[in-house]
């Protein structure tokens, strides 16, 4: 059992880590939602607590009232009882068909009889003779009838019934009964003559002491009667407060109205119901431990605490699983959104949901595909931007290298050397043709070829036989296309950095071939090489300062990579000392493009 | 709208867990009752007046302090195998308390003490155990009676009288007390002369036959005190058997049957009384306070009262003498 508690609160400490992010639209949902639920259940508990408590209260009150009223009723049933028949007493004594005492006597008998809880029926002359009495026993030897308590109340006060508190009586010999008698005076007619009598009816004060005792005033709440001496009548611990175990606070109940007081008895508070009984001025006082009768206060006080408690977890949990849906769908955009920060635009935002929700995602999405849009735009932009560039480029290097040229044509011609100015100028006429080729960007290998060879006999003219040139191509080769203008600078690179400083006479090889499904061009030279390093950042690096003529190497391998993707472009190869091999691999590309 | 009714149905959830909350709440009332202090009140036997009364006022100690209490007592006093029997029952029922009116002064001592082994504290009313691990004992301090019966003795009798003694049991606790009670009161007055002692056995005839003989051996005597009931009844008999009513004053112990006749006709001038509903009172009540472990007194007096013909009827005395238990 408890294994299972702490394995389910784990769960759920993991939902709620996992879920609750402290300041998350669903942690501010469901803290309001929390807050608000708490507030309301716990207010609404007390109003219906405290309106309980009052109700508990005034029905504990009630309650009370009603049960000593019920015995108030009874009890007033028992003695106007006995006053009735202490008044029959009267009526058959002096009844016109009676035969006097013996007939009385009899009357009295059958009386008795039907009444049980009649003990026993009396009746005294002034001088406390016995005349009539249902009882079969003599009276006790010694007894003076006029010293008993009852006798000389009814001396005192003649016109007045007379209830004598419960006692034994102490009439009849070997007998013993608890009683409540009632004396009074009954007047006798003796041949014209009228008597004086006390009647004497004694009730089994059984039935009072049974009356009293079955009444349930909760568990240890109890009924006493007092009369209005403070002298107790009945009461089930009478014997408890003779010896001093027990006190009553019985002068309250003396002093005090009828009604309803709360106490404090030892400690422990009581309700003390008062109720004057009619005829006697007897007063039934009833006591009732609040604790009891307001049990179910405490019941319903813890009762409402674990409602409350269970009502505050099921909420807690319900206002967390709503908030999760309130901002579920918030959440996937922001997951969404994370992606779109990482670069990732092929996002779609799945428009479902609440309206605002809806919205969102429709603005989301529109907004991705504008951004998508936009980013289309400026790369376009760019790659123009490069191509310009490239033209610009291009366009540049002619003029130099014509200047370069023309001036070595100079030279020549200056020299006579007729000759060398017609190859050079024709080499010269070679070079722009194929470097225009009627504007395209994309030419045949042959092409190509043809514009290196032209290039590298004028170069070879204007450095005077500083280096010999090969070119080889395979026959496969020379109908697939590349960029025009790409050998160009890697053969001027090796002139210029390789062989220009050269002590022997250089060597330069170009060929073609197809190796792998692929184009490749090389550049081969035996001249002074570069190291590993310079090799490498040839590629990578932004040229410094010093701007190579024409166009850089790289650019040469960036415009490959750009057109052709970067599976191709430019290799260097080259050892100090022994010569440089830069290999250039382009697609096996037939038809114009571009 | 799934939000909403999502909504409703957690809340149906709720109520069901309410509802089902509610009638694990009563099931648990229900069962407080038995959740209770469970008090086995032993007595020696259910027939006279005297426990009659202890019982009452062990009920009404048990209704007011609300606890299961369970009275119990052989048919016949005398049977202690009985006795012994019903308080290993109540050893095995697991009681909180044992509250015990040892019919014997040695031989409940075995069974007394494994329960308190056992971790049930024993209340001993009414009369003595041979044990010192018992709780506390509450009854009647036989000694302080005695010293009332005898200052009672003297009153009636005069401070220049010749008085016999009848005891019940020779060497019983309680006689030995009362004995000595009675020699404490007398003996402050030198005109007092014991003539006998006699032991009745607790049995009427045999306390009349004494009475009788002794009255013969020694007819000066005009005085007995009689020191349990039946041998104040026993010793009344013969006195009106020979009719020496009012000449040979009578002052006896406890009210059994026949006694307050007694008393009416004069041949007993003074009973002394015990107080057996206290005793059954206190005897639940401290076995309550031993269970809630508040320190109790290791006696307790229950007291006893003097009672004669002209305050028999007084509505303290009334409820003593004339108990009414059904």
């Amino acid at each position: 059992m408890n294994i299972k508690i702490k394995k389910a609160l784990k769960i759920i400490s993991q939902i709620f880590y996992k879920t609750f992010k402290f300041g998350s639209l669903q942690s501010v949902i469901t803290i309001y939602f929390g807050v608000i639920i708490i507030l309301v259940i716990v207010f609404m508990s007390a109003i219906i607590y405290s309106k309980f408590v009052k109700t508990v209260d005034n029905n504990a009150v009630i309650g009370t009232s009603q049960t000593i009223n019920q015995v108030n009723r009874n009890l007033q049933y028992y003695l106007q009882g006995m006053n009735e028949v202490s008044n029959t007493v009267a009526e058959q004594l002096n009844s016109p068909t009676s035969n006097g005492i013996e007939k009385a006597r009899d009357v009295f008998k059958m009386t008795i009889t039907l009444r049980k809880d009649i003990e026993s029926i009396a009746v005294f002359t002034e001088d406390g003779k016995m005349m009539v009495s249902t009882s079969n026993l003599p009276l006790k030897k010694g007894l003076d009838v006029k010293s008993e308590d009852w006798f000389q109340k009814v001396i005192e006060e003649p016109g007045k019934i007379n209830f004598s508190n419960p006692h034994v009586q102490n009439l009849y010999k070997g007998e013993h009964r608890w009683v409540v008698s009632l004396s009074k005076e009954v007047k006798y007619n003796k041949n014209g003559k009228e008597i004086r009598l006390i009647a004497l009816v004694d009730m089994k004060f059984t039935s009072i002491d049974e009356l009293c005792h079955l009444i349930e005033l909760g568990k240890k709440g109890y009924v006493y009667i007092i009369n209005n001496d403070g002298i107790i009548i009945y009461h089930p611990q009478q014997q408890l407060i003779y010896t001093g175990l027990k006190n009553e606070k019985i002068d309250f109940a003396v002093n005090n109205e009828d009604g309803s007081y709360i106490q404090n008895n030892n400690g422990e508070k009581t309700v003390m119901t008062i109720k004057t009984v009619g005829y006697t001025g007897w007063k039934i006082v009833g006591i009732s431990y609040y604790n009891e009768m307001v049990t179910s206060k405490k019941e319903i006080y813890y009762y409402i605490i674990s409602v409350v408690a269970v009502s505050i977890i099921v909420l807690f949990v319900m206002s967390l699983i709503i908030s999760a849906r309130i901002s579920l769908p918030i959440k996937k955009l922001e997951k969404l959104m994370a992606r779109v920060e990482k670069g990732e635009l092929d996002i779609y935002a799945e428009i479902k949901g609440e309206y605002e929700v809806k919205q969102l995602s429709k603005t989301f999405n529109s907004m991705i595909s504008r951004i998508r849009n936009l980013m289309d735009e400026i790369f376009k932009e760019q790659e123009a931007k490069r191509k310009s560039e490239i033209k610009a480029l291009q366009a540049q290097i002619n003029p130099h290298f014509l200047y370069n040229t023309l001036d070595s044509i100079v030279w020549m011609a200056e020299n006579g050397e007729s000759k060398g100015v017609i190859t050079m100028v024709i080499a010269l006429a070679n070079l722009f043709r194929t470097s225009i080729s009627r504007g395209k960007e994309i030419i045949k290998i042959k092409d190509e070829l043809e514009n290196a060879r032209s290039y590298l006999v004028i170069q070879q003219m204007r450095y005077t036989d500083k280096f010999d040139y090969i070119i080889e191509a395979d026959e496969a080769v020379l109908e697939y296309r590349t960029f025009k203008i790409v050998l160009q600078p890697i053969i001027e690179n090796s002139i210029y950095h390789g062989i220009k400083r050269m002590v022997d006479r250089g060597m330069i090889k170009v060929t073609a071939e197809i190796i792998d499904d692929k184009l490749l061009l090389q550049v081969i030279d035996n001249g002074l090489g570069m190291s590993k390093e310079t090799a490498e950042s040839i590629l990578s690096k932004e040229p410094k300062g010093k701007v190579s003529s024409g166009i850089g190497v790289k650019n040469v391998h960036e415009r490959i990579q750009l057109y052709f993707g970067n599976e191709y472009g430019l290799e260097i190869e080259s050892e100090l000392e022994v010569g440089t091999c830069v290999k250039i691999w382009l697609p096996k590309l037939k038809e114009e493009v571009g | 709208m799934r939000i909403v009714v999502s909504i409703l149905l957690m809340q149906i959830v709720l109520c069901l867990i309410i509802v089902t909350g509610c009638t694990r709440q009563v099931n648990n009332i229900s069962d407080n009752a038995q959740n209770n202090i469970k008090i086995e009140v032993i007595l020696k036997t259910s027939e006279n007046d005297f426990w009659k009364n202890v019982r009452a006022g062990a009920d009404v100690a048990g209704k007011e302090f609300s606890v299961d209490l369970s009275i119990n007592s052989p048919l016949n006093e005398s049977d202690v195998e009985d006795q012994i029997s019903l308080v290993n029952n109540a050893i095995e029922r697991k009681v909180d308390a044992i509250v015990l009116a040892a019919s014997d002064y040695k031989k409940l001592v075995a069974v007394s003490e494994k329960a308190v082994d056992e971790g049930i504290p024993v209340i001993i009313i009414d009369s003595a155990l041979d044990s010192t691990r018992i709780s506390t004992f509450i009854a009647t301090d036989n000694k302080e009676a005695a010293i009332k019966a005898g200052n009672m003795l003297v009153q009636v009798a005069g401070k220049h009288s010749n008085i016999a003694i009848m005891s019940f049991v020779k060497g019983a606790a309680t006689s030995n007390e009362r004995q000595a009670g009675i020699y404490e009161a007398i003996n402050k007055y030198p005109g007092i002369h014991v003539l006998g002692i006699e032991y009745s056995l607790s049995d009427e005839r045999v306390a009349q036959e004494l009475t009788k003989k002794l009255l013969k051996k020694f007819p000066q005597i005009n005085a007995i005190v009689a020191l349990n009931g039946p041998s104040t009844i026993g010793t009344a008999r013969a006195i009106e058997e020979l009719n020496l009513i009012g000449k040979v004053k009578i002052v006896g112990f406890d009210n059994i049957t026949g006694e307050i006749d007694y008393l009416e006709d004069n041949a007993i001038q003074a009973i002394v009384i015990q107080n057996p509903y206290n005793m059954g009172y206190l005897g639940v009540k401290n076995a309550i306070d031993v269970i809630n472990k508040i320190s109790i007194a290791r006696t307790i007096n229950t007291g006893s009262t003097v009672i004669d013909k002209g305050n028999m009827y007084l509505p303290e005395n009334q409820k003593l003498l004339f108990p009414f238990v059904k």
